[in-house]
Parts: structure tokens; sequence; C-alpha cells
């Protein structure tokens, strides 16, 4: 599904803020210049990945809710980082980023609400992803 | 994931082969497009672990890893690679986060080239690995290239070193160490290599090194060494000043080189351009360049300087009859004589000559070699003329002494020819010329003695020079002429024959032999001045024959340089066959000095002559050293007296004595005997009444023109005209003194 401006959308259905979510076009413009004539399908390839990469992600995720280890959430959100970013999952990427570094900090923090947070963008990342895959 | 194998390159230089390791697969993905595209091979891990179970068997150009992955994360791998053969410079690229600054500064600590943080900006990404690659390369290159000066210093046994001023100490490479034979590990001060250098240069070195601090200069010098197996070294080493970044001076920098080799073979070609190889003296080179120096001194400083020629006498005897190796032996030993004479000095250096002051040139003294047996030696400094005869006499006195030679007790003599500068000469060459003419002179007087220069000697050896020229072209211009003086039988008052003797006509006078036979016989031109006379005599003969009928023999004198020549016999046979006469008309006189000297070389020819009929006769017998022995058994016809005997019979009675003993041999030998000579009657009869009845002498008739021979027959000879027929005829008239006549025909031949 795309909205009016032909950006990625997300279903309805997801948790709040994110309820609905596009993927940001200038990411993925960044990644069609890797295959400008769309032979190799380096869009549809990348977002596969990161369906399948999120997929697995988001598991480990909603484990912390619970688990709550700082480790393994700031790891998950170094990765996420990076490959939302590349896909265009942007407030997904920032969030990562922003939890990164607050954990780096060692700064005080609801780790089980921001846990929350990341898996709910996770998903409406993931609906967009998927919408754009079904598009 | 799985890496792609099937993607590896080996052609670097144009696909560079990355691995690249991450644990996120999207990120995996995407920078491998992107380094595709680029023209990168990839090989992609997912982990450390897997990351360093590929480089087991693959090493790629250069490496990107996640700084962060679970199990082995980034830094580890780097770490652990760094410790794997072969991966010490393989250029690794470590992937952080923007803000990751701990990541950065571990990142380095590990061992990583650079950092690169992480984001799709893969343009910027393929620069830093084109960046890292070309680092990589310049670092291999520096590699190989610090290798192979390495092994091409370690080849010219050169290393470098440092010394720092302070602190530092002195730093050698490997390879300069193993120039002074210590090994890669070993600990070496500055100190421990002056150890190495031995003592009388040490001080000399240690003041050039501290001149050289004082002033900041480069250094460059030649060390001595002896290394602690004993074996003697020179090092070479140049050094230059280094400054540190505020121009202060912070120590030196350079190279070290053993060039004992070197050295070695520059002062044997040295040796070999200065010296005579045979003697070890100056040879002619290395003695004009000391007499150069020697005079240039001498006209600053006002002085005199002499050069002595020394030529040996007698050297070509023993040359050729001890052979070459026996003549060298004797020149060895007469160096180290000569040597002794003066204050010979073997090696001179120009800086020396110019540091040592005033008395410098006195290094120059030496004796040289300068060719054959000819010898040099250079005075740089005499008072007077008196100073240098001195030297002379010291060398004469030294080459008096015996030498001993291949068993061989052998006598040599010297003559020593002085010139002095500036009187004799301006130039070396000139004082060299002019003591070759006073050397000759002592030759021309008897050899074995000294003489100095003088203006009349040269006018002598210039007219020589010229009288030389002139006798080359003497035949070819008909300048030379045969005069005749005949041989008498004082009884029957008649011709026996005539003796040929050579006079040059030159620019309208009538040049003595005395005159020129010597100068034919040293320059050789004898051989062909002989040959003429040969021709000459037979063609009179022939002439003579058909004018009076006469058919005696015409002498001619030979050296006996040519009774040693193959073609003696089939020259004269063509001389006499060619005019039509025989043999016989050619008698030879050869003298008993000659005869002897050269007895065995002129043996053969004497046979050989004699069996075609040509007679020998013994000039100036009685004055030389005949053996009686050979006497008996030499092919020859005729004794002729010395005129030196005749010319004192009647006056002394020993002169008697001898010509009786002469004629008493020759009768018994069955020789014919001939006085030369004879200038008065009064020898005659002394002669007739011995029992000589041959004789030649201005009694009779000198040596005239062929035309005048004739004449004189003709005209006193035959009308019976003459002093000497009457006084012939008063002897033989009275009996009692009758003495048993000579001049029968001798046998022939034995």
């Amino acid at each position: 599904m795309t909205d009016e401006r032909g950006n990625a959308t997300a279903g309805a259905g997801g948790p709040g803020p994110a309820a609905t979510t596009r993927l940001d076009d200038a990411a993925l413009a960044k990644l069609r210049e890797l295959d400008p004539d769309g032979r190799r399908s380096v869009v549809a390839r990348v977002l596969i990945a990161f369906e399948s990469s999120l997929a697995r992600w988001l598991v480990q995720l909603e484990d912390q809710r619970i688990q709550s280890d700082p480790g393994t959430v700031n790891h998950i959100a170094h990765t996420l980082k990076s490959s939302a970013g590349s896909v265009g999952a942007t407030d997904l990427a920032q969030a990562c980023a922003d939890l990164e570094r607050r954990l780096r900090a060692s700064e005080a923090l609801d780790l089980p609400a921001e846990t929350d947070r990341l898996v709910a963008l996770g998903h409406a990342a993931l609906g967009a992803v998927r919408a754009m895959l079904r598009a | 994931m799985l890496p792609s194998i099937a993607f590896v390159d080996t052609n670097l230089a144009h696909q560079p082969g990355v691995l690249l390791v991450d644990d996120d697969e999207v990120n995996l993905l995407l920078t491998a497009l992107a380094l595709r595209e680029r023209g990168f091979t990839l090989v992609e891990a997912s982990s450390g672990e897997q990351a360093l179970a590929l480089l087991r068997d693959w090493t790629p150009d250069i490496i990107v890893l996640d700084a962060l992955m679970p199990g082995l994360d980034g830094f580890a791998t780097c770490s652990a690679l760094r410790r794997m053969p072969g991966f010490e410079n393989v250029p690794v690229l470590m992937l952080t986060g923007l803000d990751d600054d701990a990541s950065i500064a571990r990142a380095y600590e590990v061992g990583a080239s650079d950092f690169y943080v992480k984001a799709p900006q893969w343009s910027l990404l393929t620069g830093r690995l084109h960046y890292l690659l070309r680092a990589s390369r310049t670092r291999i290159e520096l590699e190989r290239s610090k290798s192979k000066l390495a092994r091409a210093q370690s080849l010219a046994r050169m290393g470098s070193f440092d010394w720092r001023r302070q602190g530092g100490g002195m730093l050698l490479s490997p390879e300069a160490l193993r120039v002074f034979g210590f090994g890669p590990q070993d600990a070496v001060t500055l100190r421990s290599l002056l150890r190495m250098v031995p003592q009388d240069e040490r001080c000399a070195l240690l003041r050039l090194l501290h001149d050289s601090l004082r002033q900041n200069s480069v250094l460059a010098t030649d060390v001595p060494i002896v290394l602690f197996d004993g074996r003697q070294r020179i090092i070479h080493a140049e050094a230059e000043p280094e400054f540190n970044d505020h121009g202060q001076y912070a120590g030196y920098t350079g190279i070290l080189q053993d060039v004992t080799e070197r050295r070695h073979a520059e002062d044997k070609i040295r040796q070999l351009a200065n010296f005579d190889a045979l003697t070890g003296l100056p040879n002619r080179r290395q003695l004009l360049w000391r007499a150069e120096r020697a005079l240039e001194q001498a006209r600053r400083l006002q002085h005199q300087c002499a050069l002595l020629l020394i030529d040996l006498d007698r050297f070509k005897i023993i040359n050729d009859t001890l052979g070459h190796g026996a003549g060298d032996e004797l020149l060895v030993e007469v160096a180290r004589r000569l040597r002794a004479c003066v204050r010979h000095s073997d090696q001179v250096m120009e800086s020396a000559l110019e540091a040592s002051g005033a008395r410098s040139h006195r290094a120059l003294e030496a004796v040289g070699r300068l060719g054959g047996d000819e010898f040099v030696a250079l005075l740089p400094e005499v008072l007077d003329d008196q100073d240098a005869a001195r030297v002379a006499q010291r060398v004469l006195d030294a080459l008096r002494e015996p030498i001993f030679v291949s068993g061989h007790e052998c006598f040599v003599t010297g003559s020593v020819g002085v010139a002095i500068y500036p009187r004799d000469g301006a130039t070396v060459l000139d004082l060299l010329r002019n003591a070759d003419v006073a050397m000759y002179s002592v030759k021309a007087q008897g050899k074995n003695s000294a003489a100095i220069f003088s203006p009349l000697l040269a006018g002598r050896g210039r007219e020589k020079l010229e009288v030389e020229t002139a006798l080359h072209k003497a035949i070819e211009r008909d300048e030379l002429v045969l005069h005749y003086q005949p041989k008498v039988d004082v009884h029957a008052a008649r011709m026996v024959g005539a003796e040929a003797l050579m006079r040059w006509q030159r620019g309208g006078r009538l040049v003595p032999p005395g005159d020129f036979i010597p100068l034919a016989e040293e320059t050789g031109l004898i051989v062909p001045l002989s040959e003429w006379a040969l021709r000459e005599a037979a063609k009179q003969a022939r002439s003579w024959q058909q004018a009076f009928g006469f058919a005696d023999a015409i002498a001619v004198n030979l050296p006996s340089r040519l009774f040693e020549r193959s073609d003696l016999v089939e020259h004269i046979h063509q001389c006499v066959t060619s005019c039509g006469v025989p043999h016989r008309v050619i008698q030879l006189e050869i003298t008993e000095d000659n005869l002897m000297k050269e007895l065995q070389n002129v043996i053969p020819a004497l046979h050989r002559l004699n069996e075609i009929g040509v007679e020998i006769s013994i000039d100036d017998f009685g004055t030389g050293y005949s053996s009686l022995a050979y006497l008996t058994t030499l092919p020859i016809s005729e004794l002729k007296i010395d005129r030196s005997f005749v010319r004192d019979l009647g006056i002394t009675p020993q002169s008697s004595a001898v010509v009786t003993a002469i004629i008493a041999l020759a009768r018994s030998l069955g020789l014919r005997v001939v006085a030369e000579g004879v200038e008065t009657l009064r020898q005659m009869e002394v002669l007739h009444r011995l029992g000589c009845g041959l004789m030649q002498g201005f009694l009779f008739s000198r040596g005239v023109p062929p035309d005048e021979l004739q004449s004189w027959l003709e005209q006193t000879v035959l009308p019976r005209k003459a002093a000497w027929i009457g006084a012939a005829s008063a002897i033989e008239a009275a009996p009692a003194r009758a003495a048993v006549a000579a001049g029968g025909r001798p046998r022939r031949s034995r």
C-alpha cells in the first residue's frame, strides 16, 4: 500500500506510535542506485533480508521485555540501527541509535518500556517492508 | 552466510580481493553489493570465527571488519589475525558507529589500519579502501626495496649507521654490524669500534672526529681496523650531520663500507703503474714524476739537484751466456745495492710534499729503473758537483763487489753519467739526455767510471749522431771505397796479397776507419758495410786478375757477428761467382779478440768457409787471450803479428821474444805468419832474421786506391826500385844470417 505521496506505508493494527509508517524515499533511492535498471532486484533482496533479520530480532527483543538485559538490547539496537537506516525505516533506526547512545552512556531509563517502544517501531517497519514487498 | 568463494579473483591488481565480515546480513549484503559494483571481489563472512577460518587458506588484499559482533567481535578478530603469519601488514578497515569513540581508539589498539563509520556512503568507503590498498602496496614496495638494499649492502660489505649526540649513541644496521664482524644482536658502542682501530691510527682518527663534530662538517675517511679474529680490514666511513626541526645539530648519519679489497686493488694498480715489477724500484713514470717535483722545489728554493744515469757494463754478456733468469736475478741484486747508495724513499705522497716544509723534497730521493740495465738516481738536493760525484762513486763501489747469480760469481761494473740542475738542463728530459751523454763518454773511455756532463761532451754526442745518420746513407750514395795495402814477400820481393781497408769519402774528405767503424759496429751498420766490402773485394780481384794476372787473395776484415750469420758462406759464394773469380781470392780476417769472444758461435762458419776455399787469418795476434788448445784445432791459415810488437822490435827485448814465440808457434802449427805495421828497414831486418818473411806496412806501401796499387807494383816492385828490396837482398846475401824463410804455402786446413 502506498499513500498519496507514493511512500510505502504499513497497514493499521500495529502498536501506537507507528501504527502507520513508511520507508524513507531517500534511503530507497540510495538502494536503487546500486541497481539502477533493477535487473538484479537489489531492493527486493535487501528488503527480504531485512524482513527476515528484523523478524528474528523482534522475537529476541520481545523476550527482553521480561529479561531486560541491557547488553542484549544494546546489541539488537546497534544492529537494527544500521540495517533499518539502510532500508529507510527511519523511525526505527533513530530509536535504535537513541537507545544505544543512552545505554552506552549508562543513563537511567525504563528498559522494558524502551524495549516495548522498539518492538512497536520494529513491527511498524516490518509492516512497511512487507507492504512494499507485496506492492 | 557462506563465503562467495566463486567471486575470489586472483588478479588483485585490477580487482582487489576484500574479506567483508559483518554479522548483520543486511549490511553484509548491501556493502558487498556496493563494493562489487565498484570493482572489488568479495568474500563475505558473518562472524569473526568464520573470517579467521577463511584466512587460513586465503590472503585478501584488504579486510573490512564490523567492530561489534556477537562471539568474536571485530577487535578480537583483528588481534587474532595480526598474530597469524603473513597477516602482520594486511590492511584492516574497522567499521564503527558514528559516535563510537571508544571503538575507534580500540580499533587502532588491536592493529586496524583505519576505521570507517558505517553509512551507505559507498563512494567514501571505496575511496577509503583504495587509499588503504595504495598505502599497503607502497609499504610492500618499501619493504621489498629495504630488503633489496640490505642484500646489496651485504654484498657490497656495506651498512648504515646513526650516531645521536645525546643519549642515542651509536646505532648500526645489521649489515653494518656484519662489516665489523658482529652479529645482528650484538650491542656495539662507538668506543668499542674505536678500540678496533690500531693504536697508532686511533689518535689521528679521534682528531678527525673531533674536528668534524666541532665544525658539523661531512666526514669521509678510510679507517684501518683489526677484527676480533685478527684480520685487518679497511673501512670507508662517510657521514653527514643531521639537524632537528629547530635546526640544532642532533647527530650523524652515514654509511660504512669494507673497502679492503678495493684498496688492495688500488694499491696494486698504483704499484704496477709506478714501480718496476722486477726490482720494485720506481719505474720511468714514477721517476719522471719525482724528478719534476724535485725540479719544482729546486727552482723555488734555489738549490741544485742531480740526476745520475747508471748503465751496467757487460750486462748483455751475462744475459746472453747465463740466460734471462740469471740476468733478472742480477738486476734485482743491483737494484738492492743501488737503493742503499741513496736515501731511497719508496713512497711519496703529494700532500706530504706540500706539508713537510722546506726539506720535504728530500723524500723524493730514490733510485729507479728506466728499463733494461739502465737505472737513475735522483738526488733532489746537492751542494755541488762533488756531492753528486760522491754518490756516483758509491754506486761504482757498490757494483764492483762480485754478484752471485745462478751459482756463478759475476763481476759487473757500471758507467755513471751525471747531470746537475740547473746548470746542465732546465727540464727533466734535458737532464736525462745530458746524463746519457756523460754516461756514454764513460763507456767510450773504457767504462766502469763516472763522468759529469759538460757541453763539450754534448758536442761530441751531436757529432756522433750526425755521423751515424750519414753513415746510414753512405752505401747508397756510393761514398764508401776500399783502399788496399799489399802484403809482401820480402825475400822474393813480390806482392803476395792485399788487405782491403774501408774508407769513407764524406764531403770531400776521407774519414779514417777508426772514426766510423766502431759506430758502425755499435749500430749494426757493420753488417751491410762488410757485405759491401766483400762484393767490392771480389770485383777488385777480378779487375786485377785481368790487369796484371793477380792470383793472390784480398783479405777483408769481418766482425764476429758476421760469422754468426748463416748466410755468410752463401753471400761470399755469390760475390765470387758473379765476378767469375775462385773462392780463394777472398781471405777473411777476424781479430783475435773477436774470435775468442764468440768462439763457439764462429767455429761452424770457419769450417764451412774453409771447405769452399776461403782462408781465415787471425788479425792483431798476440794482443788477446787465445787458447792455444783451440788454435791447434781451428781451421785457420794465417796469423798476423800485431803492430804493437813490430813497433817495439829492436827497442825492447820482450817484443822480439813475443814475435819469436808467435813465429815458432805458427811454424809448428803449419800456419803462415804475417807481420803488420812494418815501417822501418830495421824492423824488416829483425823480422826477417827471426824467420818472418811476409810483411805489411808503410815501409812497403800504405793503403792506396786500387789503381795506385797497380802503379806501385809496376813502378816500384817489378823494377826492384824500392829501398826495402835492396835491403832484403843484402840480408839474403849474408848466409850466416839467413833465417828460415817463413811464407811457404801453409796447409790449407786441418
